[in-house]
């Protein structure tokens, strides 16, 4: 009695055997033990070949391992996996593209666990998927040159091209990657601030390819000799900065100490064994929250002491505020970047001839266009740059920019042609063995009538060094140009010094001029100081002359040339040629 | 009873999907996957070690329920980024003489591990290991695999892109912290990224690890299969005699899992190995 809702065996038989799609049985480890007709006939072989075999070897290696990987120990856990695509290897040695699904009873006592697979042709599918999977792989491929494109931007903006170090940018970068890492272990934070010393010259005797050979070479040395973790970056030319961290001033000096060392090693370069050496500024953050670029500026300022005390060393920057030398150092900072960055200007004070009420000349006078204190006059920095040095590129600055500005005048052929021009020469650069060579090229590069220029020295600048002045003034005077005593009346000058000096000119000093007409000390000081300079044959000057009481009484006592906020302050070079067409040939100073 | 490890510890232990189990102050059992599967892999073993030792498992980069994110191409370029998670997470649980079990690709992850830490480990029992899959026709080495054979492999990968992604599908809706889902849990056994899984198969099918073998002088069990396509004889018994104090045991479970497949068999042997040398 069959019940026709309930299939008996030989229907079950059928099913199997007829079915769709391929069955098979195996066992845990892929064996065949049973397989249907459809599967048969699908691959091609017949029943002994399949039977005992295992399912994997009808698959290309590739599909073994993952079947070997993946489906096995799948079916071991999950019991089951599904539509796994594999490629089944026929009779004929084709491959033919199958969809594998597969379960697994775990058996019981006696009886081992069976796997059952279903297999079914997936042609079509698989043509499709192959499509989507190569369109997906192309993208990926896209995207993966778009994000190498992008990284190598990044990294070429964040590094120095020619070491390969972070440059300034990228040092940010990093140390902004791993924020408080160095104080988390109550670490500080050091900033070394390295600076090759006399770089210029191995690229001036060598040639910038050595130069940048020694980059190369100091840059290696530091990435290799600073600690880890520490960032060493190229902020520009010669340079470095080393952050690391440290527990203290001392252990980050001790770096720095060890620093100098590693760079100090001689280096061959095109045949030559290049021994530099460096100074180095040392800042540590201190209790409060510092930031990168205030370390890096501290660090800076230090750098710049170490220069000043000799190079070859290391300066520790020491954070108290009320230090004055901080401040100092900080401006003088600003100072240098100033210098390099074009924010000094010239200034121009007409000099007036007493006698005549003409414009003979102007005096070049330099102003600092601070980016936050506004413009500052010269009494806010030249002595701090005297101090420092920073006065000889400083000077040789104003001296080019004022020639520069006497050629452009002399071109216009407008008024300001013919004008002597009075620049100011300081201490330093007189003792400055390159000065005369410094003036006569500048001379030379705008082709300025030597006699066209005054350079004035400070009394107390001359006496400094009397001997010296002497050398210096001797072969400026050779070359041609004015020279004047700058302040006189202030320094102690020897009359026997005067004397010998080859000078043109005594400026009195502002102080004896403003209490001219109140004070009859500073009117009897003036008085002889004009008797004085026509005594040895030479001009007497006023500066500082704001009333015309002031240069009636000059008039009368003789005086040669005037200048002062009565005629006109200093002034921009076009308000100074405005002021000059306003006042030609006039009688401005009798006022 | 499986505790996940804060994360609060250490990001490792977020990045490897590191999980701790077992008897809390016993010694330290750490388990590490092989390829194509994740830790749910070693389920069936765990029970023979969990009375008596703290079990360690972890995903790789990658695998299960590991960062995915922090899958770096050029740091899992070689096995070496591996042995670095391995050491990494070793540190992050402060763990000592760990006994290392490592399956297939991962008992060469752990074979660099020990190289470069060696007083990190106590013991090293390698399941499966192979140094290297391809043959070597320069000096004889039998690896069982032609290159051609990997291509094919890769291939094989891209066609199953779709079964991969179904097997990660459900990642996306797992509940650690809810045991009541753990069936939806083991139905994503060995899930994979794609795109992974075929970086992770090159890398894994193209190293070659046998120079490091001569470098670790640990204590280490070779566990050999029958009929395992992956690891044939002959690559157990060369790791055999390039691991110094290596034990060479051959099991009578077939296939690439002893684990899986016969875990009973598997657990016996190691615990024989670590009872018959103090």
């Amino acid at each position: 009695m069959t019940d026709p809702g309930r299939p008996d065996r030989a229907h079950f038989e059928a099913l199997f055997q007829q079915a769709p799609c391929g069955y098979l049985v195996t066992d845990d480890d892929g064996r065949i033990t049973a397989v249907n007709d459809t599967f048969m006939r699908w691959s091609g072989y017949g029943r002994p070949r399949l039977v005992g075999s295992t399912l994997q070897s009808l698959m290309p290696v590739g599909d073994q391992i993952l079947y070997s990987t993946h489906c096995i120990p799948q079916l071991g856990i999950n019991g089951a996996v599904s539509e796994i695509a594999v490629e089944i290897i026929d009779a004929d040695g084709g491959r033919r593209a199958a969809l594998l699904s597969a379960s697994r009873s775990p058996g019981s006592e006696g009886e081992p666990a069976t796997v059952r697979v279903i297999i079914f042709s997936a042609h079509e599918r698989r043509m499709y998927e192959r499509e989507l999977v190569s369109a997906l792989r192309a993208a990926e491929e896209a995207e993966a040159r778009r994000a190498e494109a992008e990284k190598e931007l990044q990294h070429l903006a964040l590094h120095d091209a020619l070491t390969g170090l972070p440059n300034r940018a990228g040092l940010k970068a990093k140390l902004d990657a791993a924020p408080d890492q160095a104080t988390a272990g109550g670490d500080r934070l050091a900033v070394l601030f390295i600076d090759l010393d006399h770089f210029k010259a191995v690229n001036d005797s060598l040639g910038h390819a050595a130069g940048d050979e020694l980059l190369v070479s100091v840059a290696e040395r530091l990435a290799r000799a600073a600690p880890d973790p520490a960032a060493v970056a190229r902020l520009a030319g010669d340079e470095f900065v080393v952050v690391a961290t440290s527990a203290g001033a001392r252990e980050a000096t001790a770096l720095a100490a060890e620093l100098l060392e590693v760079i100090k090693t001689p280096v061959r370069i095109e045949g030559l064994e290049i021994v530099t050496s460096a100074s180095i500024g040392v800042a540590v953050s201190g209790d409060e929250r510092e930031g990168l670029e205030d370390l890096i500026r501290r660090a800076d300022i230090a750098m710049y002491r170490a220069k000043e005390l000799g190079r070859s060393r290391w300066e520790l920057h020491e954070p108290a505020a009320s230090d004055p030398t901080v401040d100092r150092l900080r401006a003088l900072g600003e100072l240098r970047r100033g210098i390099n960055e074009g924010a000094l200007r010239v200034h121009y004070q007409p000099r007036v001839d007493l006698r005549t009420g003409r414009t003979i000349g102007v005096e070049a006078l330099v102003r600092w266009q601070h980016p936050t204190r506004g413009l500052l006059p010269p009494s806010e920095f030249i002595t701090m740059a005297e101090e420092s040095g920073l006065v000889r590129p400083l000077g040789a600055w104003v001296l080019g920019e004022t020639l520069r500005q006497a050629d452009t005048w002399r071109r216009e052929g407008r008024r300001g042609a013919g004008l002597e021009f009075a620049v100011n020469l300081s201490a330093r650069q007189l003792s400055d063995p390159d000065l005369v060579a410094m003036v006569e090229g500048a001379l030379r590069l705008r082709n300025i009538e030597p006699s066209h220029l005054l350079l004035e020295i400070t009394e107390t600048a001359l006496m400094a060094d009397p001997n010296g002045a002497l050398v210096s003034l001797t072969a400026l005077k050779k070359l041609g140009v004015g020279l004047a005593v700058d302040d006189f009346g202030t320094g102690y000058s020897s009359l026997t010094y005067l004397k010998k000096f080859p000078i043109d000119e005594l400026k009195i000093d502002r102080s004896f001029i403003n209490g001219l007409g109140s004070d009859s000390g500073d009117s009897a000081i003036v008085g002889s100081c004009i008797d004085l300079a026509h005594a040895v044959g030479i001009r007497a000057v006023a500066e500082g002359v704001e009333t015309s009481g002031q240069v009636q009484t000059l008039k009368a006592m003789g005086c040669d040339l005037a200048q002062g906020y009565h005629f006109a302050r200093p002034l921009p070079a076009p308000d100074l040629r405005e002021w000059l067409d306003v006042h030609a040939d006039g009688d401005p100073v009798s006022a | 009873m499986v505790e996940t490890v804060t994360s609060a510890v250490s990001p490792v232990i977020k990045r490897n999907n590191v999980t701790v189990s077992g008897r809390a102050d016993g010694p330290v059992m750490m388990f590490a996957h092989g390829y194509g599967c994740d830790q749910d892999m070693w389920r069936r073993l765990l029970p023979y070690f969990a009375d008596n030792y703290r079990l360690v498992l972890f995903d790789n980069v990658g695998a299960g329920r590991s960062d995915v994110n922090a899958y770096d191409r050029d740091k899992y370029g070689s096995l070496d980024g591996y042995a670095a998670d391995l050491l990494e997470i070793c540190d992050a649980l402060d763990l000592e003489d760990v006994i290392l079990v490592a399956h297939s690709v991962s008992a060469m992850v752990a074979v660099i591990a020990a190289a470069r830490e060696p007083e990190r480990f106590s013991r090293l029992v390698l399941v499966a290991p192979s140094p290297r899959y391809i043959n070597d026709s320069a000096d004889g080495y039998v690896g069982g695999f032609s290159q051609e054979d990997i291509e094919g492999l890769l291939a094989s990968l891209d066609s199953n892109y779709f079964a991969w992604a179904e097997a990660l599908a459900p990642m996306a809706m797992g509940h650690p912290e809810a045991p009541e889902l753990s069936e939806e849990l083991r139905s994503s056994f060995c899930r994979t990224n794609p795109s992974i899984a075929r970086h992770f198969a090159r890398v894994t099918f193209l190293s070659d690890s046998r120079p490091v073998l001569d470098r670790v002088g640990t204590d280490s069990l070779i566990l050999q299969c029958s009929d395992d396509l992956l690891a044939p004889p002959e690559v157990g018994s060369y790791v055999h005699q390039h691991l110094e104090r290596s034990t060479l045991v051959h099991l009578q479970a077939t296939g690439h899992c002893p684990h899986v497949s016969a875990p009973e068999d598997t657990a016996r042997a190691i615990l024989e190995y670590l009872s018959a040398s103090p």
